[in-house]
């Protein structure tokens, strides 16, 4: 039999929800839903007055070049930072783990997670010098090893300048992942990997039948906000090479933002945004499903 | 005690109605501005300072963000009744842009009831802030870029100052003969300077009518000559840095100054950089003529900068608000700009050698003897034109993008906005 707690009435416990309800909704679904409105107008940030133009914005940004480099762009970004965030920093976060490593593994833990607390800012500027084709340290290094053919003007070319803001990403962003992938390896109970020792098991073995399925969830984690993280990406780019040269290394979020705050384009900023919130969700999902999170094997 | 209580709370209440009263006789007028840095930040809050004291009726409260966060904060600003009531702005496209809010006073009527005033400020500065016919903007300081170069060398050399294209290509080729094989120190990751070349170029090139259409979102931009600035300024770029887009102008300069590229194309503005660094001598040269061009090789790519005022605020407010923008520019605020700050004022009669040093003023000779500024590109022009020049001419020099298909994505710019 069910008995009424004292002082609880029906309405109380949506008193306690309201509050969030309330944050979540001014700050986050009212201004999405009213950025699918804005994304139907024609509207500059210097003038009060917005004109109607229906799936205009939509049709001129499927016919968009630079949507489709930015596209481009975003997919390197998330398949290479799937590899290096998603992939090898588990290989790293695994190989600290192992016995073997246990006396320095605290450093070479410590060494990679510092690039983490480095504001991105300051790494793009540090960067900057990393690759300056006259001062830098990889041409100069290049050079001092007699490799001077492949110095290379590494963020003023268009081929290579989208992939020097990526590789910057990676150094700046596994220490992260790693040091994830450690708590969770961590968390995982002694006793599987002795069961599976006494089975004779080696070392990859273990990794792949023990580590493997125990980190799983946590490389499901890693995997939406890597992968959804990729295509937000602004600070990297508009601080190393701005989109450029020209918008060969633009990304969705810097071509908004060039749009909304350089270009006057609300409303085809608008139109960018929710292309990368629809991109977000879709991938989101596929991945919830992919991974099965939550439901066990 | 009580009593007490009630005699202490009745003087407080008196002295906030006298102190409420006094402060309502004040006009409270509301600046904004774009230095919150070294040292012009400084040098506005002592005007400020000096006006009150002059004005014990005039209150001006001034806020500042630094040059992209007030282009963004001005912009949303200009669309609502928040407008400051006197304000800072860039001149051609920027300004026009916020004129056409209706929330910026045509100062028509302010000039024609002072032309003492009106006439101090140097008169080829007034142009670029006029929009429709109507003068919205008070030019305030100015500035021109001019090739810098590298006096030392040129006399050993034996190097003339070019006056024309052909001869500035020959003095390059003397220049690689004798080691410099860079002689044009150039950056161009930041896409304003590929502008400032181009803006300089299509100035020379082509037609000044069609060149003012097209600027002014009446054109289409297909004239070939188009085509041909934009192929000038590839030759030009074998004389330059390599890879100057992966180096930003500050290198460029600082490149210059080191002495190891003997020219480089800069605004009269950084003169001060040069002053304190450079350990040669220096010198500067306005872009040369180019043979067939139908430009005035006279003119000086350059713009002022500016001031407005709310047509929005109350009239006492707008009055008070004209009296501290007459106070700042004025040939007083223009000195002490020139010499506290380094940046060269509009008002005539601003400068001499108390305040400028030699190389200052020939600078300011050059802006005289320019017949009007050429505004930045990418100031004349609506920003989606701009752009598409400024990333094509960057694709232009990384061998992306040939001359025809940049100006192929300046006509889809132009076409987009008309």
């Amino acid at each position: 039999m069910q008995t009424k707690r004292a002082g609880m009435s029906f309405i109380t416990p949506y008193l306690y929800v309201i509050p969030c309800v309330l944050l979540l909704g001014i700050f986050v679904y009212i201004p999405l839903v009213a950025n699918f409105y804005y994304s139907t107008l024609s509207f500059s940030a210097f003038s009060p007055e917005k004109t109607f133009v229906g799936l205009q914005n939509y049709k001129e940004m499927f016919a968009d070049p630079i949507i489709r480099t930015a596209l481009v762009n975003n997919v390197w970004y998330c398949v290479i930072s799937v590899i290096f965030q998603v992939g090898l920093s588990l290989g790293i976060a695994a190989v600290l783990e192992d016995k073997v490593l246990r006396r320095v593994s605290t450093l070479l833990r410590t060494m990679y997670f510092l690039p983490v607390l480095i504001s991105m800012t300051v790494v793009a500027l540090l960067f900057s010098f990393v690759y300056h084709p006259k001062i830098g340290l990889i041409n100069a290094g290049l050079e001092m090893i007699g490799l001077d053919s492949l110095t290379h003007a590494w963020t003023g070319s268009t081929d290579t300048a989208i992939f020097a803001a990526i590789a910057m990403s990676q150094w700046h962003s596994m220490g992260y992942t790693m040091m994830l992938y450690i708590v969770a390896i961590q968390g995982i109970p002694t006793d599987l990997y002795e069961a599976a020792e006494i089975d004779g098991a080696g070392r990859l073995r273990r990794f792949i039948h023990v580590t493997l399925p125990q980190v799983r969830e946590m490389a499901f984690v890693m995997m939406v906000t890597t992968v959804t993280g990729a295509f937000m990406v602004f600070n990297d780019v508009y601080i190393l090479t701005g989109g450029g040269p020209g918008n060969s290394s633009t990304t969705l979020a810097v071509y908004m933002y060039k749009n909304g705050f350089a270009l006057d384009k609300m409303g085809y900023a608008s139109t960018i945004s929710v292309l990368m919130l629809i991109i977000c969700m879709i991938l989101a999902l596929i991945q919830n499903n992919a991974f099965r999170s939550g439901k066990g094997d | 005690m009580n009593k007490r209580i009630a005699l202490m709370l009745a003087l407080a209440i008196s002295l906030t109605l006298v102190c409420s009263v006094a402060l309502a006789d004040k006009v409270t007028v509301n600046f904004f501005h774009r230095w919150p840095n070294e040292p012009k930040f400084s040098y506005l809050n002592k005007l400020i300072e000096e006006f009150e004291a002059a004005n014990p009726d005039i209150d001006i409260v001034a806020d500042c963000v630094l040059n992209d966060s007030y282009k963004e904060k001005i912009r949303v600003l200009v669309s609502t009744d928040d407008l400051p009531d006197v304000f800072f702005s860039w001149s051609g496209a920027f300004g026009e842009n916020l004129t056409k809010s209706g929330r910026v006073l045509a100062l028509d009527d302010v000039i024609a009831a002072d032309p003492e005033w009106a006439d101090q400020i140097v008169d080829s500065q007034w142009a670029p802030f006029n929009y429709d016919g109507k003068q919205y903007g008070t030019p305030w300081s100015m500035d021109g870029k001019a090739f810098f170069y590298n006096v030392d060398v040129f006399s050993e050399l034996g190097l003339e100052v070019p006056t024309t294209l052909e001869e500035l290509y020959a003095v390059c080729e003397t220049l690689k003969e004798n080691g410099y094989e860079e002689p044009i120190s150039a950056g161009f990751s930041d896409q304003w300077a590929v502008s400032h070349y181009l803006g300089t170029i299509c100035q020379r090139v082509v037609d000044p009518e069609v060149l003012a259409k097209d600027y002014t979102g009446g054109g289409d931009f297909t004239d070939e000559a188009y085509i041909t600035a934009l192929n000038i300024f590839k030759d030009m770029s074998q004389y330059m840095t390599a890879d100057p887009c992966s180096v930003n102008h500050e290198f460029a300069r600082n490149v210059f100054i080191m002495g190891e590229s003997p020219i480089c194309y800069m605004q009269l503005a950084e003169i001060k950089y040069l002053r304190d660094d450079a350990e040669f001598e220096y010198a500067f040269f306005n872009f040369p003529a180019v043979e067939g061009g139908k430009g005035d090789p006279g003119q000086l790519t350059g713009a002022p900068e500016g001031m407005m005022i709310s047509a929005t605020a109350e009239p006492e407010v707008q009055e008070a608000a004209i009296k501290f923008m007459k106070f700042i520019i004025s040939k007083e605020g223009g000195y002490r700009m020139i010499a506290e700050t380094g940046e060269i004022s509009c008002v005539q009669g601003a400068w001499d050698e108390t305040n400028c040093d030699a190389k200052q003023l020939e600078a300011i000779d050059l802006i005289l003897a320019s017949t009007e500024p050429a505004i930045w590109q990418d100031c004349a022009t609506d920003a989606t034109i701009a752009n598409a020049f400024m990333a094509g001419g960057q694709l232009l020099l990384t061998g992306d993008m040939t001359a025809e298909d940049v100006m192929a994505s300046v006509q889809t710019a132009a076409a987009a906005i008309q």
